[in-house]
């Protein structure tokens, strides 16, 4: 049959289709009267603030008039309204000035998601079946009081434990507050990829305890360890935006990346020149260079100042770290090592990055703070074109005094520990001591190991609630969920520490109104804790979270900042127009440092598995469009291929080329990937871009329950690891782990290249 | 005929037949999806520009069907009155649409004026169930004449209403009265000397 026949016979087809019905669905539905006039046709950009990574760029929102499907007193119907369509960076913002990524791109989606918990919900088979009832926000609340007055009575220290994704601002000063009031444990702020030992480490070297923001703009020589500062470690945006200063935005003067890891990140393909060093060895590799630096007197020795006291044989000039002695540790040669270390110390300012697998052995905090000495050897601490640690925005905190009533270790404010291993304290040492866990966006169950027991844990606690806006494998096992704003529906506050040099405060209205029956997770907190009353309710005062934010951000107004006015409600407004409120100048956070390391810091990295049974390195890395696994929920980054594989829709394991063809191996192949703790099966990449000993796999795959984008798709490296831990931090040493592989079969994948499948097959309209 | 011919529209049959009864069989299955009362979001759409095959076909055909009105609205009585088209359609001098009013625009008035006429009490039942009325599209492009439409502009210049929507006056509810066709706008667009470049309306 030509093509000119088959159209004209589908004409037929369908005309005769369409005579038959004329039933439109939107006329079958309810119009609700619209709960705020809008001018159709005109957009609006408002500020916000993005969630998607602890990065915290600025956002700007296009909200239009729209019509959404929505349900209203019961009822399904469609209300006009404000909704968002398109997120852009805010040009104001001084961390990520109008750029944005995309994971930010597609915060979106979050509120649009079809499976967001639309109404609170309370467990009606047996927990982690994913039986919920609707319940009324009323019986939420008040299921959540009667759960949490005994805790209050009892005055027994650590009964609640309240879990948090990493928070910042006056948001968490809200919940710390309420966890502390309540039983006297701070809240525990979990991520699978939290930065604690480079914060850690930072904290020993120059007495800050945060990550630094890296100002690449102003730099003529980088060497990254393992940080993929491009792609997701830190402040991705505002670092591109600094790359790209260095490489091109100064013409005439071309700044050189070299980039030392196992494994050919995207960042790492940006490199001028790409080290594969052993895992592990990061940190030998800056302390050969320091040697180097320090045996040809390129650089004073005195310049590493306090940031060399961790690190033994400095004074004597890292006698143990010569090139010749440790090239072959590390996986290079003496030359390349020398001829690095000269370029760095000709090349002023140069600087050195380390992060990601890097500091996720079990010798990490050695590297970070041999980082850290190499850098403060260089002169690129607090100097331009190096690493600058700011002054964060600390919000004034009314409440302390009457929380640290019950403060058991000092732990109220902003330094509360935020570690993995809080987490294990709270589940491993007395798990029936918890008597209420109270979830916000945070996922310990996908982001441990298996071998923690994470879930036996939690299934324990006697009651569990969750704020979250989705389902996810640690919410189901929640007697009641009472489901948050999206984030463009809310209230948000935030004080990144790093990504510029200035102070921020950011600020941001509700974009749109709620498009569900959800309530701010703040809001829940303060009305809780004016019901339970007693010093909680105190501790507490305010009746909503945004008059919380709008008593601290006042203490802002008398400083020099971006905005002025000297109406209160007029800054209010100020701050709220641009996005929040930041620092003229660049202020440096004191470098203050009490802390002496007497012990020598562990060196030699520990793998969990005999190299004779499990040949390989399992290097798990944060995707790129999936981070954690926290964002694998959004339909969009499913479908956007990874910028190194082009995969979509699934996990892999990248293998290198020569590897893959003495194991018979060839792309596509399906895997199975085994290690002490667990096996697991995802297709092969071959790739030369990984070394011939390590096989590598993005995480954020492989959830068994998240949404229908996520859940039963791809594997979960997380799941496999060792439970190996930092020797200093008690961190998850989560590249530590030795794993064998076997061929067992043909493996389904999809690329970008070669397969253009945006959908998977099982997502295709029936 | 050849038989190759012959052969050619026996199989043109066969392959009709079978999308008649695949489209009706697709038809019906999406009305049974349509008529389920659950009260959850259906969020499987055909595509996102259309709800349904039908909606697409429609505009493929460029169908348009004809808007029944929930409320026999006269616009004859109220222009009568001594209303201006913009006194309800606001933001038409401002933005590229004008406001269909609200039922709570509506009551403003009707709480006390005619409130003894069955289609004002019509207005005063959706009101009171929280409802908007469910006014029917009647001037529109579809997405595929890939076509931008400002009003603002044309307010601006001077261009009458009724230019484009016929005499409101002489109407009860409103009525297609004028065909949108682009013949239409550049005639309209050379007597007013405006421009008639392709990204005027375009882009």
């Amino acid at each position: 049959m030509e093509r000119r026949d088959f159209l004209k016979i589908s004409a037929i087809g369908t005309a005769s289709a369409a005579l038959e019905g004329c039933g439109n669905p939107d006329h079958q539905l309810i119009r609700f009267i619209p709960e705020e006039d809008m001018l159709p046709g005109i957009a609006t950009w408002k500020p916000s603030i993005c969630t998607q990574c602890p990065a915290g760029c600025g956002l700007l929102v296009r909200v239009m008039q729209g019509e959404a499907e929505v349900i209203r007193h019961g009822q399904l119907g469609l209300i006009k309204m404000g909704l968002a369509k398109k997120l852009e960076g805010n040009p104001n913002h001084p961390i990520n000035q109008g750029k944005l990524c995309p994971r930010g791109q597609t915060g979106l989606q979050v509120t649009y998601h079809p499976d967001r918990i639309r109404t609170p919900l309370a467990r009606s088979g047996p927990r982690g079946s994913g039986q919920f009832k609707e319940i009324t926000w009323d019986d939420a609340i008040k299921q959540l009081v009667s759960q949490l007055t005994p805790l209050l009575t009892d005055k027994k220290d650590g009964e609640l434990a309240f879990v948090t994704s990493p928070l910042r601002g006056v948001r968490k000063n809200i919940v710390n507050t309420f966890a502390v009031a309540l039983s006297g444990r701070p809240l525990t702020e979990f991520a699978f990829l939290d930065a604690s030992v480079g914060q850690a480490a930072n904290f020993a070297s120059f007495g800050v305890q945060s990550l630094p923001t890296v100002d690449l703009g102003r730099s003529n020589y980088v060497i990254s360890f393992g940080a993929d500062f491009l792609g997701t470690w830190n402040s991705p945006v505002a670092q591109s935006i600094g790359y790209g200063t260095m490489r091109n935005g100064r013409p005439g003067q071309r700044g050189k990346f070299v980039h030392v890891e196992p494994r050919l990140s995207q960042t790492a393909a940006n490199a001028d020149e790409w080290i594969s060093c052993n895992p592990g060895a990061e940190g030998a590799f800056a302390l050969a260079l320091a040697h180097v630096i320090l045996a040809e007197k390129l650089r004073p020795a005195a310049a590493a100042g306090h940031a060399s006291l961790p690190i033994e044989g400095w004074s004597q000039g890292l006698p143990d770290y010569a090139p010749e002695k440790v090239a072959a540790q590390i996986g290079t040669s003496p030359e390349r090592i020398t001829r690095i270390a000269r370029e760095a110390a000709a090349n002023a300012p140069a600087v050195a990055l380390i992060g990601d697998t890097a500091t996720a052995h079990t010798n990490g905090f050695f590297s970070a703070a041999a980082v850290n000495a190499l850098n403060a050897l260089l002169g690129s601490v607090g100097k331009p074109g190096g690493v600058l640690f700011s002054m964060p925005w600390t919000p004034m905190d009314p409440t302390r005094p009457l929380s640290e009533l019950r403060s058991p270790k000092g732990a109220t404010g902003a330094d509360v520990s935020d570690s993995t291993h809080d987490l294990a304290g709270i589940i491993s040492s007395k798990p029936s001591f918890v008597k209420a866990l109270l979830l916000y966006n945070a996922n310990p169950i996908f982001g441990t190991p298996e071998s923690w027991q994470v879930r036996e844990a939690l299934e324990k606690v006697p009651f569990i609630a969750s704020f979250g806006n989705f389902v996810d494998e640690t919410s189901i096992l929640a007697d009641i969920i009472l489901p948050d704003h999206s984030p463009l529906e809310s209230w948000l506050d935030d004080a990144p520490p790093s990504g510029t040099a200035k102070t921020v405060a950011s600020l941001a209205a509700p974009a749109m109104s709620p498009l569900h029956n959800t309530r701010a997770m703040p809001d829940v907190l303060l009305d809780v804790a004016q019901q339970l009353g007693g010093d909680l309710g105190k501790s507490l005062p305010w009746k909503t979270y945004d008059e919380a934010l709008k008593a601290a951000f006042e203490h802002l107004r008398q400083q020099k900042g971006s905005v002025t006015a000297t109406d209160p409600d007029d800054f209010w407004q100020k701050v709220q127009d641009q996005g929040g409120w930041w620092s003229v100048e660049e202020k440096a956070a004191p470098t203050a440092v009490d802390i002496a390391y007497g012990a020598p810091l562990k060196i030699t990295p520990q793998f969990d598995g005999d190299p004779s049974q499990f040949p390989f390195h399992l290097l798990p890395y944060a995707s790129q469009m999936w981070y954690d696994g926290s964002l694998a929920n959004l339909p969009w980054m499913q479908e956007a291929p990874d910028p190194i594989s082009s995969v979509m829709w699934g996990s892999w394991v990248e293998i290198n080329t020569q590897t893959a063809a003495k194991l018979g191996i060839v792309q596509g192949d399906l895997l199975e990937v085994a290690s002490q703790h667990g096996t697991l099966q995802a297709p092969a990449f071959v790739t030369p871009g990984i070394a011939p000993d390590c096989v590598a796999m993005p995480i954020g795959q492989g959830h068994t329950n998240f949404t229908r984008y996520a859940s039963n798709r791809g594997a979960n490296p997380i799941s496999i690891l060792a439970p190996l831990t930092d020797a200093e931090t008690g961190s998850l040493a989560w590249a530590a782990t030795r794993v064998k592989i076997s061929r067992i079969g043909k493996g389904n994948m999809a690329l970008f290249g070669g397969s253009l499948t945006e959908t998977p097959p099982e997502l295709k309209h029936r | 005929m050849s038989a190759h011919s012959f052969n050619r529209w026996v199989r043109v049959a066969i392959v009709g037949g079978v999308i008649v009864l695949g489209c009706s069989v697709l038809e019906w299955g999406l009305r049974a999806q349509e008529q389920s009362a659950s009260p959850t979001p259906s969020d499987e759409v055909f595509t996102t520009q259309h709800r349904t095959v039908l909606a697409a076909i429609r505009e493929y055909f460029g169908i348009l069907p004809t808007p029944v009105q929930p409320i026999a609205f006269t616009h004859t009585v109220h222009l009568a009155n001594g209303l201006q088209c913009v006194n309800c359609h606001t933001g038409v001098d401002q933005g590229p649409d004008a406001r269909i009013p609200s039922v709570n625009f509506c009551m403003n008035c009707h709480r006390v004026i005619a409130t003894d006429k069955p289609e004002i009490k019509k207005v005063a039942a959706y009101f009171a169930r929280g409802e908007d009325i469910p006014w029917e599209r009647v001037y529109g492009f579809e997405p595929s004449a890939h076509v931008k439409f400002n009003h603002a502009p044309h307010i601006r210049a001077g261009i009458d209403c009724k230019e484009c929507h016929g005499d409101l006056a002489t109407q009860t509810v409103a009525e297609r009265k004028v065909n949108f066709t682009m013949g239409l706008c550049i005639q309209c667009h050379k007597q007013h000397k405006a421009s008639i470049d392709c990204v005027t309306c375009h882009y």
